[in-house]
C-alpha cells in the first residue's frame, strides 16, 4: 500500500475474506491498525532497510540546506529584484557543530555515520542505549534524558518511529529547552512534533529554524502559517524518493506478497 | 573592493600587505602588486570546512531535488504529493573531484561517509596515504573522471589554465545522468556551453554557488532552467567562517608588519 490508501478498516477487511497480506511501502506502519489486521489473520510487511540510506542522506540534505539557508539563497540568486549579493548574509556552520539524534535506529545510525565525517559532535537519545562498539564507531554520546540532548545540540534530528510514546514528543517544553541558535530537522513523522508549538517557537525565535520532510497532514492546508515562514524548509515527504530505492522497495514488497501467498515465512513481516 | 590597480598602489607608498579575506586571489594582479613590493595573503584555513560543506549541501540538494520539492510543498496549487516524483541517490554513487586541494580533500572526507566512490583529478597526485584515507582514485586524465562520475565537483582555483576548464567537450563526456557542482569560480565553466548542455539534457542538472558575473543578469538563460540550483556565492557565509577569516587575515597582516614568517602568503 502507498500513501495510506486505501484506508484499512474493519469494513474493508470484511469485504476481502481472502486477503492474506498487506504489504506497505516504506518503514512506517503508524497508519495501520495492527491489532485489527491480526484479528482478521492478515499479515503485514514493510520495507525497513530499503529506505534507511536515502532517508539518512535526506536528513543530512535538510540539515545542510537549513544551516546554509540554501533555499533562501537560491531565491535571492534567481529573483528578478536582485541587483547584488549582500555581504553580511550568513548561515550557521555544520562542520564541528553538535548534532542530537532522537531515535538511533537504522536511519538514525546512518545519519550519525555521515555526520561524523563533518566532525560533528554526536549526541543521541533512544529507548535503549547502543553497544559500546556502535557508539565509538560514530563517536556518539548517549543522553538518557532527552532534555540533555536538547540543551546541548545545534541541530536536533528526529528519526524515531511514530508510536503513542513518540506522539508530540517535541512540544513547547522541548522546543524551549533547545538553543535559540538551534535547528530542528524532522525525517520521522509529522505527529512527532506539536506543530502549533513549533509555529510559535519559530515565530518567537525560540529556535533558529526548522526543516521538515514530514508534516501532519501531508500536504499541509494551503493557508497554514508554516508555509510562509522564511526560517522553515518543507519538502513533500521525499526521504526515500530515489529511483534505485523505489525499485528495491517494489521488489521487497513483491517478495513479501509472494511468500505470504505461498504460505512461506514472510520477509520483512511486522509482528 | 577597492579594485587594486596601479593608481591605488602608487597612492599608498607605505602599503606592506594586502590581506585577502577568502582563498581565491583571481581578482588580484599578483605580478603588478609584487612589483610594488607589496605582499599578498589569503585565508585558506578559514574557508575550507564551510566551502566543503557547501559542496556537499549543493550535491545533496540537487540529487534529491530539494529546492523543487520545497516549491511543491508550499505551492498554493499543491493538492497532494505525487508518488512517482523521484531524485537520484547520493550514497554509493561516484563523485569526481576536480581540484584536490584542502577544500577538495575535505569534500572527499565527507563523501566517503556516504560510501561514495571517489575519483579525483589534480595538477599533482596526492600521497598514497592521503588517497587511501578517503578511498580516492587518481585520474591523470580528466576525461576518465568525467566519463565515470555521477557527480562532478569543481574545486580548483581560477587561473589561466582552469578558465573554461569545463566546456562543451567536457560536458559532452559526462553521463546524461550526471550532475555538475561548482564551488570554485564561475569562469571555470563555459557558461554558454552549460546552458546548452542543461537545455538539451546532455547532463542531468547543475548546482552553482559561483557564476560569472555575480549576480547573473536577470534575463540570463541559466535563471530560467528548472534543472539548476544557483546560490549567491555563500560558500563561506557562516557566522563562524567569517570570524575565522578575519582572524586569519589579521594574523597574516601582523606577521608581515612584524617581519615574522607569514602563515599564508600567496606567491
Amino acid at each position: 500500500m502507498w500513501y495510506h490508501k486505501p484506508v484499512i478498516d474493519e469494513e474493508l477487511l470484511r469485504s476481502l475474506p481472502n486477503l492474506k497480506i498487506v504489504s506497505s511501502s516504506g518503514v512506517g506502519i503508524d497508519h495501520l491498525d495492527l491489532k485489527l489486521l491480526s484479528r482478521f489473520g492478515v499479515k503485514v510487511s514493510n520495507t525497513p532497510f530499503a529506505v534507511s540510506t536515502d532517508t539518512a542522506d535526506f536528513g543530512m540534505a535538510l540539515m545542510l540546506a537549513s544551516a546554509r539557508r540554501l533555499v533562501e539563497g537560491y531565491q535571492m540568486a534567481v529573483s528578478p529584484d536582485t541587483e547584488y549579493f549582500p555581504g553580511n548574509w550568513l548561515g550557521v556552520k555544520v562542520s564541528g557543530a553538535t548534532l542530537g539524534i532522537v531515535g538511533m535506529g537504522t536511519i538514525g545510525y546512518k545519519v550519525a555515520q555521515r555526520a561524523k565525517a563533518f566532525e560533528m559532535k554526536i549526541l543521541y537519545h533512544n529507548r535503549n542505549q547502543r553497544n559500546k562498539e556502535e557508539e565509538s564507531a560514530v563517536g556518539a554520546v548517549y543522553c538518557k534524558k532527552i532534555d540533555d540532548l536538547l540543551q546541548q545540540s545545534d541541530f536536533v534530528m528526529l528519526a524515531v518511529n511514530l508510536t503513542p510514546q513518540t506522539h508530540k514528543l517535541i512540544g513547547k517544553r522541548e522546543l524551549e529547552l533547545m538553543k535559540p541558535t538551534a535547528t530542528l530537522v524532522n525525517i520521522s513523522r509529522g505527529l512527532v512534533v506539536d506543530q502549533d508549538a513549533l509555529m510559535e517557537a519559530l515565530q518567537n525565535k525560540v529556535i533558529r529554524a526548522a526543516a521538515l520532510d514530514v508534516t501532519y497532514p501531508e500536504p499541509l492546508p494551503r493557508d497554514h502559517p508554516l508555509l510562509k515562514m522564511k526560517n522553515v524548509i518543507i519538502t513533500p515527504h521525499i526521504g526515500s524518493a530515489t529511483e534505485d530505492t523505489r525499485r528495491i522497495m517494489m521488489q521487497d514488497m513483491a517478495e513479501s506478497i509472494e511468500a505470504a501467498l505461498a504460505g512461506l515465512p514472510v520477509p520483512n513481516e511486522v509482528v | 573592493r577597492p579594485t587594486i590597480d596601479r593608481e591605488l598602489l602608487e597612492s599608498l607608498p607605505n602599503l606592506k600587505v594586502i590581506a585577502n579575506s577568502g582563498v581565491g586571489v583571481d581578482h588580484l594582479d599578483l605580478k603588478m602588486i609584487s612589483s610594488f613590493g607589496v605582499k599578498v595573503t589569503n585565508t585558506p584555513q578559514a574557508v575550507a570546512d564551510s566551502t566543503a560543506d557547501m559542496g556537499m549541501a549543493l550535491m545533496l540538494a540537487s540529487a534529491r531535488r530539494l529546492v523543487e520539492g520545497c516549491q511543491i510543498a508550499i505551492s498554493p496549487d499543491t493538492e497532494h504529493f505525487a508518488v512517482d516524483w523521484l531524485g537520484v541517490e547520493v550514497t554509493r554513487a561516484t563523485l569526481g573531484i576536480i581540484g584536490m586541494g584542502s577544500i577538495g580533500y575535505k569534500v572527499a572526507q565527507r563523501a566517503k561517509a556516504f560510501e561514495m566512490k571517489i575519483l579525483y583529478h589534480n595538477r599533482n597526485r596526492r600521497k598514497m596515504e592521503e588517497e587511501q584515507a578517503v578511498g580516492a582514485h587518481y585520474c591523470e586524465k580528466m576525461d576518465d573522471l568525467l566519463q565515470q562520475s555521477d557527480f562532478v565537483l569543481l574545486v580548483v582555483s581560477l587561473s589561466p589554465e582552469t578558465r573554461k576548464l569545463i566546456g562543451k567537450r567536457e560536458l559532452g563526456l559526462m553521463k546524461p545522468t550526471a550532475t555538475l557542482i561548482n564551488i570554485s569560480r564561475g569562469a571555470v565553466i563555459d557558461q554558454d556551453a552549460l546552458v546548452e548542455a542543461l537545455q538539451k539534457k546532455i547532463i542531468r542538472a547543475a548546482a552553482l554557488d559561483v557564476t560569472y558575473p555575480e549576480p547573473l543578469p536577470r534575463d540570463h538563460p541559466l535563471l530560467k532552467l528548472n534543472n539548476i540550483i544557483i546560490t549567491p556565492h555563500i560558500g563561506t557565509a557562516t557566522v563562524q567562517a567569517i570570524r575565522m577569516m578575519a582572524e586569519e587575515a589579521i594574523t597574516n597582516m601582523l606577521a608581515v608588519l612584524n617581519g615574522q614568517p607569514i602563515p599564508s602568503e600567496v606567491v
